[in-house]
């Protein structure tokens, strides 16, 4: 019981004392749990939106479309309705090709379904707006709708004739927009639509005012939902039916996540990394304190667990209260991410897979930034933790003589470079995963795509390319931040630790500004082989996930991106390291005589 | 012993048994072994050199503790002369003690000057004797007198040390007369 | 004294501590002028400012009050910049704490400053090099200080201290971390940096080193209560002091 007083007391000053660390050692957790948990639930999320939807719509099961129309095509989807498996159906209805133009210039391809006024038990699309399908108007799928910017009352023209907009309804009969033609006109490739429907004679008028191409389909309600292969399998005996099992209609809503899986999950590790680079300098700052109190405790009869319980403790508290904070994040924003078309009804959680994969994740962030100075204080000898003293810089001469060569700034900062390597490391770590961030937005963004409207035009944008991009930006985004901080704080530490010799240097004659620009030269040097090393990365890495017809980003913009990020890492040094510069130099040399 | 009896009578003419209680008072402990007879032995070698003289002598002539004595003028040049002294005596530190307290109970002289310029004749004599080591070669035996020399210094510099702050901080403390 | 004769000079020197009720004069109103060539000593207790003194002479603290030439040049209003480049060319300062980088060499020690200073590797390894020597270290140049007794690293911060030919050497108690030997080692060099004409300023509270000074100043309470010149010896001789001839 007294040990736990005492770990909780220890813990809750030390959280007081190390603000910093333990603010950052939040965020970062959290932006890593938050983005690897929203990457992992995205199916799963967007499995149950579809099934949601399905319920709430009656939607179908399976079903069977025609490209040809003809009484021999009508009477083997009446007799697909007669089979034992089927419970009820719905159809055969017509499914009309067309084009949709709204505003008089944002045009899309439309397939207009041909329903009764009054809906059947089987597919009954839930009218989210408005009323269902009278004659003379038209009712539009959600999802489309709200890429074409338009509302109940508007009026839109489809092939020629206008029709005003009665509602609004959403339907998983379909796939989400634009994904609404199932099979293409007579049977051929389908294009990026979206979905309509009117009544039935409506709909028969349409097509035939135009000669517009006919889709005969057949919605059908199984006894064992999940039996749909079979069934297909079953009936697959023409060539003039295609069966489209609702698995396949669910399999499809995910076309859109298909890069938003791996750039989430991908980002959540980068993030993870930051996390791990940015704390593990920070907690090999504290290296000296933590053994210091390692020693003292197995002095006074504390067991090897507890001290380290009483080391851990601290983190592991931190990284469970970000994990907390970040899936609740994720749950919050997991509709915006995973449905991005409103094509979608329905809530959906994380399961548990996910919640224990980051909560994984978040004890392993904090397990691995303490895990070195932990390891050293709990096997270092009583006597000598006790006295424990900074860790000294290895001598190295060979960078005494070269440092020697060089103009004053780069000779403080090669010297405290070489101080300490493992920190100059974690710096080049931080910047090769910034420039793999903008690296990948770059390619990102130079990527062709087909736009949404009439043969391929982007006046309707490609919904699947903007969450792309809008996922990757907000990657990028945070991984920068926390690549901002991870700077940030470097510089600080670096010119904490070395306050005692840069006051040497500035009463042997070093100006403020020499001290200033080493203290950036030291955080920049290491940046340098980031920077090198994270150009290739990226581009391999990126190779992995982009199809293969995919554009290459052009070298200027990755030689861009990698001067930037220099630039940057420069100008965010600069105020931490000339606030240290600055400070009075004779406390500081009084203070080492203590 | 001599220089000091004489400057307790600047302050004023006083018996022998009053200079000999005065003279026990200032010692402390280390005056507990001065003999009894010794201040009337001093006090007939001052008046021998006319350095002091008997006032009036109360009572029987024989007993010299009735005996008042007071400085002549003489006696007082002497002890005008004593104050400025700065020769060192070894290892006594009991006549510069005596010093302090008889001239700052005769208000003669600052004692905290006094101190002072003991201070600076010492550190001359220390700097000297500290060129002369530092000439001699390592090891050699004039060289561990002299170290030996030098370590007496530096503890009677910490000594006048201790005696400036005690008489800067107390006027009348410390001769307690 | 010739104007141009005086190396450090201080005008009402003033430096105070804290606010309000625990505002403290560390230096109360000093006058000071050191001509060249002089070696002047602070004595003082602890707390007594002397330290403090150094550092305003220096440039490494700014006074609350009063002014301070180096050279016939004004410091106390000098940019952190300008103070920078005036320590490189005429003050050499020595730690009581040595305050030595511990991973370099002690010709690497010594030749920073000249680096600092914009001075080429091998000028300032030829500079290092020399001094060392004089301070009688030729032999170690390679130890780290971890290696160096005291006293030695001592000697090493007074070689470096000496690297840029400065004007004048401020040392603040520097054999306050030394022994017997050791000291004498310093005083040593003390010694042939005076009768080589070099200006010191020593603060100290250690009797021996105040009486090589030719000029010592007793300080308590930021203020100056002593100034003396300890000059040529007693005429009794060396005899006296062990009671032969008294």
């Amino acid at each position: 019981m007294g040990s736990a007083v005492l770990v909780v007391r220890l813990v809750l000053a030390d959280l007081r004392r190390h603000r910093v660390q333990a603010a950052m050692l939040l965020l970062a957790v959290t932006v890593a749990t938050a983005t690897m948990a929203l990457g992992l639930s995205l199916r799963e999320v967007s499995d149950a939106l579809y099934e949601q939807t399905q319920e709430a719509s009656a939607g179908p099961d399976v079903v069977a479309l025609s490209g040809e129309t003809g009484p021999e095509v009508t009477s083997a989807l009446t007799s697909l309705a007669e089979a034992p498996e089927v419970v009820a159906h719905h159809g055969p209805y017509r499914i009309v090709y067309a084009d949709l133009t709204v505003r008089g210039s944002t045009s899309s391809p439309v397939v207009v379904h041909g329903f009764a006024e009054t809906p059947g038990e089987l597919d009954r699309p839930l009218v989210t707006s408005g009323r269902w399908v009278r004659p003379g108007g038209t009712v539009l799928e959600r999802g489309f709708a709200t890429a074409l910017g338009v509302g109940v009352g508007d009026r839109v023209t489809i092939a020629g004739r206008p029709y005003p907009v009665v509602g609004i309804a959403v339907t998983s009969v379909t796939s989400i927009y634009p994904w609404a033609a199932q099979i293409g006109p007579y049977g051929g490739p389908s294009d990026y639509s979206g979905l309509a429907w009117m009544t039935r004679s409506d709909a028969r008028a349409l097509a035939s005012s135009h000669d517009l191409p006919v889709t005969l389909a057949l919605d059908l309600k199984l006894r064992d939902p999940a039996a749909t292969e079979a069934f297909r399998d079953a009936h697959a005996s023409s060539a003039m039916i295609t069966f489209h099992s609702w698995q396949f209609k669910a399999e499809q809503d995910t076309v859109i996540l298909r890069n938003s899986q791996p750039i989430l999950v991908f980002g959540g590790w980068l993030l993870s990394f930051l996390a791990v680079t940015g704390v593990a300098a920070l907690a090999a700052g504290r290296a000296v304190e933590q053994t210091r109190r390692a020693g003292l405790l197995k002095a006074v009869g504390a067991t090897p667990g507890l001290i380290a319980t009483v080391l851990l403790t601290e983190y592991l508290v931190l990284a469970l209260a970000g994990d907390a904070l970040g899936l609740a994040i994720a749950r919050l924003t997991m509709p915006a991410v995973a449905s991005p078309t409103a094509s979608r009804i329905g809530t959906a959680g994380l399961t548990g897979g996910t919640v224990a994969t980051a909560t994984v994740l978040a004890v392993v962030v904090a397990v691995l930034s303490t895990l070195g100075p932990t390891l050293r204080a709990m096997r270092t000898a009583t006597v000598t933790a006790l006295s424990a003293t900074a860790h000294q810089p290895r001598r190295r001469p060979w960078i005494t003589a070269l440092s020697a060569l060089l103009p004053t700034p780069l000779l403080l900062g090669v010297r405290l470079t070489a101080r300490r390597p493992g920190r100059a490391v974690l710096q080049a770590c931080s910047t090769a995963t910034t420039v793999i961030a903008i690296v990948a937005v770059l390619t990102l963004n130079a990527q062709p795509e087909r736009g949404y409207g009439l043969d391929g035009s982007s006046v309707l944008p490609n919904l699947r390319g903007e969450h792309d991009r809008g996922l990757m930006l907000l990657v990028t985004i945070l991984l920068i931040t926390l690549a901002v901080v991870n700077t940030i704080t470097f510089t600080w530490t670096t010119a904490l630790e070395a306050r005692a010799n840069m006051a040497v240097a500035r009463t042997l004659g070093a100006t403020p500004g020499q001290i200033s620009m080493g203290l950036s030269a030291a955080q920049l040097l290491p940046g340098l082989p980031g920077v090198v090393v994270g150009v290739p990365l990226s581009i391999g890495m990126l190779s992995l996930f982009t199809a293969r017809n995919a554009v290459e980003t052009p070298f200027l913009w990755m030689a861009g991106a990698a001067l930037a990020t220099l630039l940057a890492t420069a100008a965010l040094t600069a105020l931490p390291a000339r606030l240290a510069a600055r400070r009075p130099v004779a406390p500081t040399l009084s203070a080492e005589t203590a | 012993m001599q220089d000091a009896v004489l400057a307790m009578l600047a302050k004023e003419p006083s018996h022998g048994y009053h200079l000999r209680a005065r003279l026990r008072q200032c010692l402390g402990p280390l005056g507990e072994s001065m003999n009894s007879g010794q201040i009337y032995v001093t006090l007939t070698r001052l008046e021998k050199a006319g350095l002091v003289v008997c006032e009036r002598a109360d009572g029987l002539p024989e007993r010299p503790e009735r005996k008042v004595y007071a400085l002549t003028p003489a006696g007082q040049r002497r002890v005008a002369a004593w104050l400025t002294e700065v020769g060192w005596p070894k290892p006594d530190l009991a006549e510069f003690h005596l010093k302090l307290a008889a001239a700052a109970a005769a208000r003669l002289a600052d004692p905290v000057e006094l101190v002072a310029a003991q201070r600076r004749e010492l550190l001359r004599r220390l700097r000297e004797v500290q060129q002369a080591a530092l000439a001699e070669p390592a090891g050699s035996g004039a060289g561990l007198l002299l170290e030996g020399v030098v370590l007496r210094l530096r503890a009677d510099l910490r000594w006048l040390d201790a005696c400036e702050r005690a008489w800067s901080g107390a006027d009348d403390e410390v001769e307690g007369g | 004294m010739n104007v141009s004769d005086v190396v450090v000079r201080a005008r009402g020197l003033v430096k105070t501590h804290g606010q309000g009720q625990s505002r403290v004069r560390a230096v109360d109103e000093v006058d000071l002028e050191v001509p060249q060539g002089q070696t002047l000593t602070v004595m003082g207790p602890s707390g007594c400012g002397k330290s403090t003194l150094l550092h305003l002479l220096g440039g490494l603290e700014r006074p609350t009050g009063g002014e301070v030439w180096v050279a016939g040049r004004r410091v106390d209003t000098l940019s952190e910049r300008a103070l920078a480049r005036m320590r490189r060319r005429s003050v050499g300062f020595v730690f009581q704490a040595f305050h030595l980088v511990e991973e370099l060499s002690a010709a690497e020690n010594v030749e920073l400053p000249a680096l600092l200073a914009g001075r080429s590797r091998r000028q300032a390894r030829r500079c290092a090099n020399l001094l060392l020597e004089r301070v009688g270290l030729a032999d170690r140049a390679r130890h780290l200080p971890s290696q160096l007794s005291g006293g030695q690293r001592q000697r090493v911060a007074i070689a470096r201290a000496l690297a840029n030919e400065p004007l004048v050497v401020l040392a603040d108690e520097p054999t306050g971390n030394l022994d017997t030997a050791a000291t004498l080692d310093v005083l040593r060099i003390f010694e042939e940096l005076r009768s080589a004409g070099q200006t010191l300023v020593i603060v100290t509270h250690d009797e021996r080193v105040a009486a090589t000074a030719d000029r010592l100043v007793s300080m308590r309470d930021g203020m100056f209560v002593d100034d003396t010149r300890l000059a040529a010896s007693h005429p009794r001789g060396l005899g006296g002091l062990i009671g032969l001839g008294d």
